[in-house]
């Protein structure tokens, strides 16, 4: 039981912590406003292809496997 | 203890040596990250994927004194630490899509990896592993990938240079020990990459935004300016991590044809001697009286002996210059499943150096590679000859690296030594079969020798002399 209250006092603490706190690296300027420019892009190409495999699924065409392997596949959802 | 000096970068823990066996420390700081890794479910995802190093946390009150110690681990030990600049392309391409598969894994459990350097991955063999277990960060909605500049760096300028470029260019990881500058990369590359969406967007346009925000001094975080740090989704940011993984699987790389490529082809050896020279190399090992843990095997090219040497220990380094003959020997142990054998690339005549602050940070090839056993096949006319290096210090480097030697003598009359010496004079009046084995004579005692049926080559193998043991390491 006394792990099982570590665990949960240490998880809320990472909940309250902020991001910053984590952060060693210097994220760059630059390399986090462009996430923001191309993150529009990205999530509308990735919505696009998952469509286009449910569409190609309906004539029995299997879609290629993910290559982040984390079983999103194609369904969008996390 | 022994603090190892890669590991200072990043205050949430640390990793040492502690009778031979490496450690790493979790500093109270990141115990609620440490301990919502192993909570979440993250970490036996990952594990068992053979993604992410196991560990197990260990009690020893006589090494965890430190006063920021929150966990002691001790992870599955790694026989042989590589760096990027050793890899071939295949190597940092799986190196770079394990980082972004662990990342979107790291995502789904509400995590995040808060750095991307290729650093944090070795092989075990041809198994590419991410060894950093305080790598992971709680993932904070809306927050961009804060190693998104890292990964660009380490992963795709190198391979984008490699693939589009020239593969030399990976060379410049040994300089550039945070990765390529993007700016680097981008005014390298060929106009084309413009047009391909993934390197235009993560490596062109990101190297120009860089540019252009390099001046602003103010904290995005805190700037007056409203928006000016973007807030992205998370199915954005596994988009993001997605994009990357398809620039990334799309960068190819076609060797060009050259000679060594095609070394077993052309060889002076008809089959009956390779085979001969093969079963003669299973003698010489088997008669080591000594268990070998590690083997290094120089100028391997496409491993074809290492694999005989590699079932007489526990762990091979097989190593060769050509970049093409490591590639095809990587590709082809890739395919074939888990094996003792770790094919790199070195350079014998110039190896990897020391590098990093106060040169300590990645260790020198003659400081990692000692060993039980060196192979030395068709190696030592480059040596001697191409490299112009004396006998006497070639078997000094061999005698600082291991015990025994099992080397190859290639005589003058050898064709692969006329090729050498048709463009140049020959200075090399002592490169004879007696002036090596009375110069090797002073370093190592020759234990066993015999002649490759079908060609003018000897095989010896050499046990170091008990006063030759520079190195002050080996047993």
């Amino acid at each position: 039981m006394p792990r099982r209250l570590a665990i949960i006092i240490a998880l809320s603490c990472a909940t309250l912590m902020s991001g910053k706190a984590f952060a060693y690296l210097d994220p760059g300027t630059g390399s986090m406003i462009l996430q923001g420019v191309i993150a529009g892009v990205a999530l509308a190409w990735f919505t696009i292809k998952v469509y286009w495999y449910k569409i190609t699924s309906l004539f029995g065409k299997k879609p290629p496997e993910s290559l982040l392997d984390d079983d999103v596949n194609h369904d969008g959802e996390l | 203890m022994n603090r190892l000096s890669a590991s200072f970068r990043d205050p949430s823990g640390f990793v040492f040596s502690h009778n031979g066996i490496i450690h790493r420390q979790v500093n109270s700081r990141y115990a609620p990250e440490y301990e919502q890794l192993m909570a979440s479910g993250l970490y036996e995802a990952l594990t068992q994927k053979q993604w992410l190093i196991r560990h197990e946390e260990v009690q020893e009150p006589a090494i965890s004194a430190d006063a920021n110690a929150y966990k002691l681990l001790r992870p599955e030990q790694i026989p042989y630490i590589s760096y990027p600049y050793e890899w071939c392309f295949s190597q940092l391409k799986d190196a770079a899509l394990l980082t972004l598969k662990i990342a979107a894994k790291a995502l789904q459990h509400d995590m995040m990896l808060k750095d991307a350097s290729a650093y944090n991955v070795q092989f075990l063999g041809s198994q590419p592993l991410f060894i950093d277990t305080l790598s992971f960060a709680p993932y904070v909605e809306g927050e961009p990938w804060i190693a998104y500049r890292q990964f660009c760096q380490h992963f795709l300028a190198p391979l984008a240079l490699m693939a589009h470029v020239d593969i030399s260019v990976a060379k410049l990881l040994v300089t550039q020990i945070d990765g390529i500058p993007l700016a680097t990369a981008s005014r390298l590359l060929p106009l084309k990459t413009r047009l391909k969406s993934g390197l235009y967007s993560h490596l062109h346009l990101h190297a120009k935004t860089q540019q252009r925000f390099a001046d602003s001094a103010e904290d995005i975080n805190t700037s007056p300016v409203e928006n000016r740090k973007p807030r992205i989704s998370k199915k954005a940011l596994r988009a993001i991590l997605e994009s990357l993984a398809v620039t990334i699987n799309n960068l190819k790389w076609h060797p060009p044809k050259t000679e060594w490529g095609e070394y077993y082809a052309q060889t002076n050896y008809s089959p009956g001697a390779a085979d001969d020279k093969a079963s003669l190399l299973r003698q010489l090992i088997g008669s080591i009286a000594s268990p070998l843990e590690t083997i290094h095997d120089l100028g391997a090219n496409t491993g074809v002996y290492s694999e005989v040497a590699a079932a007489h220990c526990r762990y091979l380094v097989s190593q060769d210059i050509d970049p093409i003959a490591v590639e095809a020997q990587y590709q082809k142990r890739r395919a074939a499943g888990p094996t003792n054998i770790l094919p790199l690339l070195q350079d014998v005549t110039a190896p990897s150096p020391a590098i990093g602050w106060r040169n300590t940070e990645r260790d020198a090839f003659t400081k990692r590679a000692h060993c039980d056993a060196v192979l030395a096949l068709a190696l030592v006319h480059h040596l001697a000859i191409t490299n112009n290096t004396p006998l006497g210090d070639i078997a000094a480097f061999f005698a600082d690296l291991a015990p025994y030697l099992i080397i190859e003598f290639v005589p003058k009359s050898d064709s692969q030594v006329k090729r050498l010496l048709a463009t140049r004079e020959d200075i090399f009046p002592d490169y004879t079969e007696a002036g090596f084995e009375r110069i090797f004579g002073e370093l190592f005692t020759v234990e066993r020798k015999q002649g490759v049926a079908g060609s003018d080559r000897t095989l010896y193998l050499m046990k170091r002399r008990v006063d030759a043991d520079n190195s002050g390491s080996m047993p």
